[in-house]
């Protein structure tokens, strides 16, 4: 009879290869999983950790074009950025576009996945349309924005002029609110499509008899909407709201293209800020501080995201 | 599978071998006319014309006009400068303290330059007594008229003192529809400080003294921004607009006036769609003044050209330095600063008849006889000063605040910047 007891260990009652490894199945598998997680994990460590943790270093750096070393100054540059007005005027603006942005993509790309989830002619063509805004490169779409507000060839100018409801044409890029909803307004065109395709997700796994049923109970529109459909698209509705708070914290390229962060400081966002000290004004210290801070906001809505895809609910 | 491999292999020896092309050239050489269309031939033709004198090889990189600036500072911090980099004037102080920077004055010699180079474009390129830039082309930042819209607007000849200016204008609102009358620099933090520094020395007002103390808040630069909300008031300037606009409007003649460098021309031959056949609707002139015997003011303007040292010391030898020594040539400084609507930094080139017999060249230099130093670009915080400068002046010009205001709040934030900078006030 064989000896099925491993060299050095336990009697087993089931028959082991003479090549098993050390630790058994779990840790071959456990071994294959770091090995295929090796990949992402260099990348991440190459691309994020690392520049993360230099500008993290630079942040307590006194360092601008001008300085040949950089002098270590402790946390001084995070003195001078939490004490100064503009840095609070920035994480002002950044709650303000990303409260706006993300509650006016909430509120029209739900309604249009309403709409889209309506059965009529044409439904798949404007399904697909309205992934345009999501396909079209964010410079682009900023581009595309600026004329329709531009003051002296824009379509908002040339429509009000033509109807007579403004005599002369209007700068709405030129005044602090004008600037704002310009920036709001072209984050919500490019972000409706990915929301709009989250709740069409969860709009078709609604069950249609619980829809007819509150009908034939007397339940309006309205109330559908309240009581049954909300409270299903509940998940879907976290995913998103935290998705898009993250993505509007991120941005830059729509602002930058837009507007720069004017007129003025009226769109200064913490991410036009940082690019301002570090390439307008060249003090690399500064704008590490700022990053580091602006990371400091995404952090809670991004450890709540990945919770959430972690739990799985 | 095969073909695969083969197919792999071959794009593997191209990497290579481009890669290998790249890095045997004799020297590189950044600039941001290459990055522009118009230029880029004529760059093509300096580089050949050095390749074929010398037998040193150039490679090229064209780097856009607004990201030249930071190209160059990630390029000092990643420790990959180029041989030769064109600059505008204003940046080199900016630029003096990266390392390995050329003085050219111990590899030419200090009589050498002041014997080839006139001597208002070769002051241009010098910091504290060391010449870091050489001018491949140089002039000032004036005002120039659209004549077809002076015309529309029965004006028949150039404004004078602003106040005739003001009338001008009105009378261009007046007479051309959906015209801006002054297409003024009123975004781009860049554009905005070099407008409103020609209006603050109009009305006799200084930013910051060369000792670096910050004079800014004075009644003569609150006249000058008052002047400019009052324009915006009445309609005669617009918002929204750069010097990329501005040129725009101007060669489309949707505006009468506006500031530029003497490339104006080209600008404007190439947005009015007609190339030179729009030269006689281009009229340089004077910025008007603020009472009749004042001096008509405008800015210092040129591409310079600096150098990283490929030896040390330095010598004539190093094939950067006989490049820049080539861009001195008359063989480039009679063609390339011509076509771009400038005037060569050699004295040689300036004298010679190509140079001398241009109407609209001779006319800029004319009407600009002593251009200022721009007083806010040339220090080590320049970017910070212009951003304050050009945020309070929009907010003048927006009407978020009073023109007293903005100034006021100007002079506090550009000391509180200096002193930072080691300059106490």
């Amino acid at each position: 009879m064989t000896d099925l007891a491993p060299p050095g260990g336990r009697r087993l009652d089931y028959p082991v290869s003479a090549n098993a490894r050390r630790g058994g199945l779990q840790a071959a598998q456990r071994r294959v999983g770091i090995l295929m997680l090796l990949p992402a994990a260099t990348a991440f460590v190459l691309i994020i950790l690392y520049p993360f943790g230099q500008a993290l270093g630079l942040s307590l750096f006194e360092d601008t074009l001008q300085s040949i070393q950089p002098t270590f100054i402790g946390l001084a540059n995070f003195q001078d950025v939490l004490t100064s007005p503009e840095t609070w005027q920035s994480f002002l603006l950044t709650a303000i576009y990303v409260g706006c942005s993300t509650g006016g993509t909430l509120v029209l790309g739900l309604g249009w996945a309403l709409i889209l989830n309506q059965p009529f002619r044409g439904r798949a063509a404007i399904r697909a349309l309205t992934l345009l805004p999501w396909v079209v490169p964010s410079t682009v779409s900023a581009f595309i924005w600026a004329w329709i507000f531009n003051s002296r060839f824009g379509v908002i100018n040339g429509v009000l002029l033509e109807t007579g409801l403004i005599d002369v044409p209007q700068a709405w890029l030129s005044t602090p609110e004008g600037a704002m909803l310009a920036v709001v307004l072209t984050r919500i065109w490019r972000s409706i499509p990915l929301f709009m395709a989250f709740f069409l997700a969860g709009l078709q796994n609604v069950d249609g008899e619980q829809l007819d049923a509150a009908r034939v109970d007397g339940a309006n529109n309205f109330a559908i909407l309240r009581d049954h459909l909300l409270p299903h698209l509940r998940p879907v509705l976290i995913v998103v709201v935290v998705l898009g708070v993250i993505g509007g914290l991120q941005d830059f390229d729509t602002i930058f293209a837009l507007t720069g962060g004017g007129p003025v400081r009226a769109t200064a966002v913490l991410s036009i800020e940082v690019y301002r000290k570090a390439f307008e004004q060249w003090d690399i210290g500064m704008a590490s501080a700022i990053g580091v801070l602006w990371v400091a906001t995404l952090l809670p809505p991004a450890f709540f995201y990945l919770r959430l895809l972690v739990k799985g609910r | 599978m095969t073909k695969i491999t083969t197919l792999m292999a071959t794009a593997l020896a191209a990497g290579i071998f481009t890669i290998g092309a790249a890095q045997a050239a004799d020297l590189s050489f950044m600039g941001y006319s290459y990055a522009e269309e118009s230029a880029k031939p004529s760059v093509d033709r300096i580089i050949d014309g050095f390749t074929a004198k010398t037998n040193l090889t150039v490679e090229p990189i064209g780097t856009a006009f607004g990201d030249m600036q930071k190209t160059l500072f990630l390029r000092a911090r990643s420790k990959t400068l180029p041989s030769v980099v064109q600059i505008s004037e204003r940046w080199l102080p900016m630029f003096s303290t990266l390392p390995g920077l050329v003085d050219y004055n111990d590899v030419f010699g200090k009589d050498y330059l002041a014997k080839t180079y006139a001597p208002e474009a070769l002051a241009m390129g010098q910091v504290d007594g060391k010449q870091f830039g050489l001018p491949l082309m140089s002039g000032s930042i004036g005002m120039v008229a659209n004549q077809a819209v002076l015309t529309k607007a029965g004006i028949t000849d150039v404004p004078k003192t602003v106040e005739e200016f003001k009338a001008d204008l009105i009378a261009i609102r007046d007479a051309v529809p959906n015209s801006v009358p002054y297409a003024m620099a009123t975004k781009n933090n860049s554009d905005i400080l070099v407008d409103f520094l020609v209006w603050e020395y109009t009305f006799g007002a200084h930013v910051i003294e060369p000792s670096g103390k910050v004079v800014v808040d004075s009644d003569a630069s609150k006249q000058a921004l008052a002047f400019l909300v009052d324009l915006m008031k009445e309609r005669l300037v617009a918002p929204e607009i750069g010097r990329p606009d501005a040129r725009r409007l101007v060669g489309q003649s949707a505006a009468a006036f506006y500031l530029d460098a003497p490339q104006s021309r080209t600008f404007l031959r190439s947005f009015s769609g007609q190339d030179k056949a729009f030269d006689v609707n281009i009229r340089p002139m004077q910025v008007p003044v603020v009472k009749e015997g004042d001096e008509p003011k405008s800015i210092q303007w040129a591409h310079l050209i600096i150098s990283f040292a490929q030896s040390n010391p330095p010598t004539k030898d190093d094939a950067n330095m006989q490049f820049v020594n080539y861009l001195g040539d008359d063989a480039v400084e009679t063609q390339f600063p011509v076509e771009q609507s400038a005037l060569p930094g050699t004295i040689s080139a300036r004298a010679n008849p190509v140079v001398a017999d241009d109407a609209y060249l001779t006319a800029w230099a004319q009407n600009n006889t002593h251009p200022l130093a721009n007083e806010v670009g040339t220090w080590s915080n320049g970017g910070e000063l212009t951003d304050i400068l050009a945020e309070e002046v929009q907010s003048a010009l927006l009407g978020q605040k009073t023109a007293d205001e903005a100034i006021t709040s100007m002079g506090q934030r550009m000391a509180g910047s200096m002193t930072k900078a080691g300059f106490p006030q």
